[in-house]
């Protein structure tokens, strides 16, 4: 019977999937399945089983950096070269080409940042059926078996993860057409295929797309022909892995075993489904797995369609059959296995053996970059629509805002801002006089975004069209023409962003002589860079557009990457190197953190989409790019008054906060749903204003270290299984925990408090909660709950202004939230706001807050940084305390002064009233 | 963004105030006058809303002591709290707590941003220079709006009146036309059944009289005129048959020409029972051109050979004719009323302002689009092309509640793709001439109007003042 119920899990899920993927398909017909995908179908119907590569062990060689070894595969005699390296910061690399291709395959460039620092291999053992490498200090090995091939990542006994155990590595050599072409290499090679125990090309060539294939009307040539590759890992003792964005999905991953892979493959997809495996805007082909005891990461550096099968010995079982293993001690150890499937270029994996999730950041922010470090007006409030029609109209919601006191930063301008979706330019009916307009807002110390796509009118009066042009700058089609495709100015070519005079070309085109009607305060956002192409199949470019000798099938998730790295240092430029620019995109790559802010596409006004903005960048910011948001509102749909105030609860504590709605939706300013409405989103956005120095020094650290911001609650709590799942709720940084009501009508949260001997205060009403517990929550429409934890200091500014830069010289109010040891930690990061200097010239104050036995103190945790700042401290509010006699301040020209205070004894929480000194300098203050 | 309207423009008067008796030699900064009494030097400050004591030299300190803000006047430092610009010369007012020191001017005698980087210069005299030359400037031209006014309320008065006394006349008529109407349903009531009684006389005394070929008195069919014309029996007419049983009306002893045959074969030279139907029968009925030779009168009528039934039938359909031009002038004159009654039904204002915009239309052309707006009817936007599409019949009435005539609203107009109907708030303003001002489209298919008019102008509202220069 267990048995019995064992096996059918896995066939109820299977018969589950089938039954519901056929009912509510809205636009699926329109994106390929992997059924639909050549190349994923050949590859998914390769079972495992023994695989047919067997290591030569006699063609190794280490060298100080890496070792090399050639494989074959006993079916077709084709070999491989196997590279290893041991990348500084425990990291594995393991490279796989071809030995001798027909021709050069994909390597994808830029984005590593650097060629990785390797340290030394050495050989610890070697026979006839494998070697064994030491991977540095930490009793780590690799073990190469040799047939079949195998690699294991051991660390003592116990192995961390093995690539190809279950015999999945498949790489489709490149080859000569055989039903056409008269093979120029003779003999030899086809001695090679003859002895190919793989399908006979030819009649066969067709069905199994190998040289060409068909989807709805459009037909995909495949001159170069089949070129896939396909390994798997195995991970032994990991039951979570999470990661590989972009797709609407809960957190931790789901099993595909009968269904669809997760897809990585960049898409316009129209009113997005959710929860599902399907491929959306953007993609980063990282994976980070989690135990109790270990977190590790792989990072498949691949730019082509990619396909990840995700399959697990427990996920299936339930917990019936669960407990009997248990009780039987017949349990085999939980495994996760991954399979990696991509249509074109090699296998480049890098290995990231953390042990903590905070290593695995650091490690893979050592090979991509961090996170751009924002100005700090763009962690503020950003009003976008599409459109705001006109100068008088973007004049009138601006005095709408402070009509209203509602504080924002920046207006956006959608695409019908421009003339006739010509980029860089303006419509000269509706934005005669963009510099006014512009200095208007400056005058109120505000910003503005102006949208530039990169699909570019076709119009030979049309400047930008012509130099991309008469440059040979645009992508060609595969006869060797100019590309072009439909997109809204209607036909359009698009920029070859992959080519580097094409990206300094684009950058120049942000100097403010050569936008005209730009100025200082205007920033960017680039939509539709999946590439969107409206008659293109599956809404994007075709496969076999050329970007110089590459085909788009080689690169095409990194194009949106290059559009977002051109446009970022196009601003960069226009301020000659000085001022931090802000862009936002919406498709991106492995390492488009580096260049700005990725939102969720064109989300819907309904509650589902609020829940999911929280996995989805949840899993972005696992992947490095912190500075994610979703459309406040939704962008499809109209959201009902509840949604749209829930949605800027909710919006105020993710990292990028822009409300946003669709041209046919009706007008949604925040004061347009009467004044209880007004005044809730108005607290709303507030709070978020209050809290941006912390937001500040959160995103120092994510460009700093690589740390992500929104963090998972397991991120923090490694070891409590409990939050595994969680993603209903996270944190910010370590020491906020927000938990938004994303139910209609919610009248309490059921909030996660981690920590065994911890405690959290709740920052509406200070109380205090232990940690470890599930804790009701009732609510009501004017907050969610958000806690701090104790034990953490966060630094707010109270003074909540019309604009986060009228705010930059205010005081500071330091919050205190003491451990139940007494004891408390914190930062302080302040710089100007806006330019590199604090990177260039270390103008910057980073300050370490520390309260430990009834002292306060602040030190300085850059002593080789300078920066001064107005700022001082307002007033320092200590949560958990007890009341003392007297409060003393010491400054550190030995002056000492008693503040005056305040205690709340219902709440034990003491407030100091005035410290007056400045944040940038040495201070404590003595409890007595 | 659309349920406040200004009641006119802010008029202002030059209010001379005495205050500079009341200058204190301490100035607590952020106050007005009437707060004065609440920061009088002490030992201590309470706070407003009597929370809390504090020491008075924690007024103004930079940092929030009181709930209620009233401790931090003068700064930044309270969230709840406000900053009152004084803007001696020109208009005083609040400004949020928020706004002292954030580097944007916001007084005009820059007493906000008394401690920022941001150079404000004193701007009130001249503000305040240019609003009494404004107001000066608007209470002429105001003078003039209002009198306009007066004359289209007047105009408005006289149109309502004429509506009124049309109204009246038209029921008179409609009064005068329902008893001809009934006098005239009997008279051709009486006079169908005299004819038809006449008929039937007739016709029971035909069916009794001799039963010959030839009698005029038996309704002849076209079968029987064909068989009689058709001398050879060969199943056609032909020119040659034609021209020698026929004649025409006038003179029987002339005789048909060849062409006048044809004509009256409809073209042909011969035609069968079903052509000649169509063609010759057709001819012989109506009697007019041509007969049967030796025989009087249009076969098949029976009528006109008895002159009292001709008489009969003939006043039969004369009464008929005057019923139906009696009838019709009744539904004109109904249609009229109604349509009256309809506008009279409109709410035109309390005074009935607005009556003298029924009628008209007003359009404004912006970028492709003429819009045009006819009040209490509809709004339409017709494109560079020439298509036309309703953007809203009208509604009601939509100001708020204390001034509900300075927003229209029209709705129900042309349906959007996938969206509701296109629909048009119109903003009356105050100006000079009735016009069409500006159209706008803050939503999708939602469209907002200005519509200026005097009628919209209110007299001077005596609210605020402006400080003088003291």
């Amino acid at each position: 019977m267990a048995a019995f119920i064992v096996r059918m899990g896995p066939l109820l899920v299977l018969w589950l999937a089938v039954f519901l993927s056929g009912t509510w398909a809205v636009d699926r017909g329109n994106f390929k399945t992997c059924d639909q995908s050549a190349f994923c179908k050949r590859q998914r119907a390769l079972k495992p089983g023994q695989s047919p590569y067997r290591a030569l062990l006699e063609t190794l060689e280490l060298t100080n950096t890496k070792l090399t070894l050639q494989l074959i595969n006993d079916n077709n005699k084709v070999r491989l070269l196997l590279e290893l390296y041991r990348l500084q910061g425990n990291m594995t690399r393991v490279k796989i080409n071809e030995l001798k291709p027909l021709k050069p395959r994909f390597e994808v460039p830029d984005v590593l940042i650097n060629d990785p620092p390797t340290e030394p291999l050495s050989l610890l053992s070697q026979d006839e059926n494998g070697v064994v490498l030491s991977l540095g200090a930490d009793s780590q090995w690799l073990i190469v078996s040799a047939k079949p091939f195998r690699l294991d990542i051991m660390e003592g006994r116990e192995v961390l993860l093995s690539l190809n155990s279950r015999g999945l590595l498949a790489f489709e050599h490149l080859r000569i057409r055989k039903d056409t072409q008269v093979d120029p290499e003779g003999a030899e090679k086809k001695e090679e295929t003859d002895a190919a125990n793989e399908p006979a090309e030819g009649e066969t060539a067709k069905e199994d797309g190998m040289w060409e294939e068909t989807f709805k009307s459009h037909t995909d040539n495949k001159p170069n022909g089949p070129s896939s590759i396909s390994l798997d890992f195995s991970l032994p003792g990991v039951e979570h892995v999470y990661g590989i964005p972009e797709h609407a999905d809960s957190l931790k991953l789901k099993t595909t075993d009968g269904g669809d892979p997760y897809r990585l493959f960049n898409l316009d997809v129209f009113q997005y489904e959710l929860f599902n495996p399907m491929a959306l805007y953007g993609a980063i082909p990282v994976m980070l797995s989690h135990s109790a005891q270990r977190t590790m990461g792989i990072f498949w550096l691949n730019a082509a369609e990619t396909w990840v099968d995700i399959s697990s010995n427990t996920a299936g079982k339930t917990v019936f059959g669960q407990m009997l293993d248990y009780v039987q001690g017949s349990s085999e150890t939980p495994q996760t296995d991954v399979r990696w499937i991509s249509e074109s270029g090699i296998i480049d994996v890098f290995i990231m053996l953390g042990p903590t999730p905070t290593d695995v950041f650091s490690q893979y922010s050592s090979l991509t970059g961090t996170q751009a470090f924002p100005p700090l007006s763009a962690l503020a409030y950003h009003q976008c629509r599409w459109n705001y029609n006109d100068q008088e109209d973007v004049a009138a919601v601006d005095q709408g805002f402070d009509e209203h006191d509602i504080p924002y930063d920046f207006i956006w301008l959608d695409i019908e801002h421009t003339d006739g979706k010509r980029y860089f330019t303006w419509d000269p009916h509706k934005f005669p006089q963009p510099k006014d307009m512009l200095q208007g807002l400056v005058d109120k110390r505000r910003k503005m975004v102006t949208i530039v796509d990169p699909h570019i009118k076709v119009d030979s009066s049309y400047k930008i069209h012509n130099e991309i042009r008469s440059k040979g700058f645009y992508v060609k089609n595969k006869d060797g023409g100019d590309y072009e495709g439909w997109c809204w100015p209607g036909n359009s070519g698009y920029p070859d962003f992959t080519n580097p005079e094409m990206r300094a070309w684009w950058a120049s085109m942000f100097a403010y002589d050569q936008y005209e009607g730009s100025m200082e305060n205007m920033y960017t956002w680039n939509d539709m860079n999946e590439p969107s192409v409206f008659n293109g199949p599956e809404v994007t470019m075709h496969k076999d557009a050329l970007h110089g000798n590459w085909e788009n099938r080689d690169l095409h998730n990194l194009y949106g990457l290059y559009v977002q790295m051109a446009t970022a240092e196009g601003l960069i430029e226009r301020s000659g190197g000085v001022e931090r620019p802000f862009v936002l995109t919406r498709a991106f790559f492995a390492g488009s953190q580096r260049y700005g802010a990725v939102w969720t596409g064109d989300n819907t006004a309904e509650w589902e989409h609020l829940k999911i903005s929280i996995p989805m960048c949840l899993s972005l910011g696992l992947v490095g790019v912190s500075f994610c948001g979703a459309d406040v509102g939704g962008f499809f749909k109209s959201p009902s008054t509840e949604l749209l105030v829930r949605w800027y609860q909710t919006g105020a504590y993710q990292p990028f906060f822009r409300a946003h709605a669709h041209l046919d939706t009706p007008r949604r300013e925040p004061w347009l749903f009467g004044p209880e409405n007004t005044a809730l989103i108005r607290e709303a956005v507030r709070q978020r204003y209050a809290l941006l120095p912390y937001w500040y020094q959160l995103f120092y650290h994510a460009h700093h270290s690589g740390q992500p911001v929104m963090r998972p609650l397991w991120v923090e709590y490694p070891q409590d299984t409990a939050t595994f799942s969680m993603d209903d709720q996270f944190l910010l940084g370590r020491d906020l925990l927000v938990h938004p009501v994303t139910e209609e009508g919610g009248r309490g949260v059921t909030a996660y408090l981690p920590g065994k001997g911890e405690v959290w205060f709740d920052v509406h009403t200070f109380q205090k909660h232990n940690g470890a517990q599930n804790l009701y929550i009732p609510v009501t429409i004017s907050s969610i709950p958000v806690f701090q934890r104790g034990g953490s200091i966060i630094p707010r500014k109270a003074r909540v202004r019309r604009s986060s830069s009228c705010m930059e010289h205010d005081p500071y109010t330091l919050f205190v939230a003491l451990s139940p040891k007494r004891f408390a930690q914190g930062e302080l990061y302040i710089d100007d706001g806006h330019t590199f200097n604090f990177d260039k010239q270390k103008q910057f104050i980073h300050r370490r807050l520390s309260f430990a036995n009834k002292a306060l103190s602040s030190r300085n945790l850059a002593p080789g940084s300078q920066f001064i700042t107005p700022s001082w401290i307002e007033k320092i509010v200590i949560l958990g305390a007890s009341k003392p006699s007297k409060a003393t301040l010491k400054t550190p020209d030995g002056k000492e002064n008693l503040l005056e205070f305040e205690f709340d004894a219902s709440m034990s929480v003491l407030t100091l009233r005035k410290p007056g000194v400045n944040a940038g300098v040495d201070w404590t203050v003595v409890l007595q | 963004m659309f349920t406040n309207c200004s009641l006119g423009h802010c008029h202002i008067i030059v209010a001379v105030v005495l205050w500079s008796i009341c200058v204190d030699s301490r100035k607590i900064r952020g106050i007005s006058l009437s707060y004065k009494r609440f920061y009088r030097e002490r030992k201590s400050f309470l706070c407003i809303d009597g929370s809390k004591m504090i020491p008075f030299d924690q007024v103004n300190d930079d940092y929030c002591d009181c709930m209620d803000g009233s401790d931090e006047p003068g700064t930044a430092a309270c969230p709840t709290g406000r900053f009152y610009c004084t803007n001696l010369g020109y208009r005083s007012h609040y400004i949020p707590s928020s706004r002292v020191n954030d580097g944007i001017c916001d007084c005009c005698d820059a007493s906000d941003e008394y401690r920022s980087q941001t150079p404000c210069q004193n701007t009130c005299r001249n503000l305040g220079q240019r609003e009494r030359a404004e107001v000066e400037g608007q209470t002429r031209v105001l003078g003039e709006r209002l009198r306009l006014k007066q004359l289209l309320i007047e105009e408005g008065v006289l149109t309502w009146r004429e509506k009124q006394a049309q109204l009246r006349d038209l029921q008179r008529v409609s009064d005068d036309l329902q008893t001809q109407l009934d006098d005239l349903r009997k008279e051709e009531a009486r006079r169908k059944e005299e004819a038809d009684a006449l008929r039937e006389r007739e016709i029971g005394a035909r069916e009794t009289a001799d039963n010959s070929p030839t009698s005029h008195y038996r309704p002849e069919s076209p079968i029987s005129v064909f068989k009689e014309l058709d001398s050879n029996r060969d199943g056609s007419i032909t020119v040659d048959e034609v021209q020698a049983k026929l004649s025409p009306v006038q003179d029987e002893e002339h005789a048909l020409s060849e062409d006048e045959a044809v004509a009256l074969l409809g073209g042909a030279h011969r035609v069968d029972l079903s052509r000649f139907e169509e063609t010759l029968w057709t001819s012989l009925r109506t009697g007019d051109s041509v007969t049967i030779k030796g025989r009087r009168g249009v076969p098949g009528s029976l009528a006109d050979e008895d002159p009292n039934i001709k008489a009969a039938v003939s006043a039969a359909e004369k009464a008929s004719a005057d019923l139906k031009r009696v009838e019709d002038a009744y539904e004109t004159v109904y249609m009229e009323i109604r349509d009256l009654r309809e506008k009279l039904s409109i709410d035109y204002g309390s005074e009935r302002e607005f009556l003298f915009l029924h009628d008209q239309c007003f359009q404004l052309k912006v970028y492709e689009y003429i819009y045009e707006l006819c009040p209490f009817s509809q709004v339409t936007q017709k494109s560079a092309s020439g298509e036309v599409v309703s953007l809203g019949k009208w509604g009601s009435w939509a100001g708020p509640p204390e001034n509900p005539y300075c927003q229209m609203r029209y709705e129900s107009g042309e349906p959007c793709w996938q969206g509701p109907t296109r629909n048009t708030m119109v903003m009356l303003i105050c100006g000079t001439e009735t016009a069409l001002r500006s159209v706008k489209e803050p939503s999708k298919c939602q469209y907002v109007m200005e519509l200026q008019t005097p009628v919209s102008c209110q007299p001077a509202l005596r609210q605020r003042g402006v400080h003088s220069e003291l």
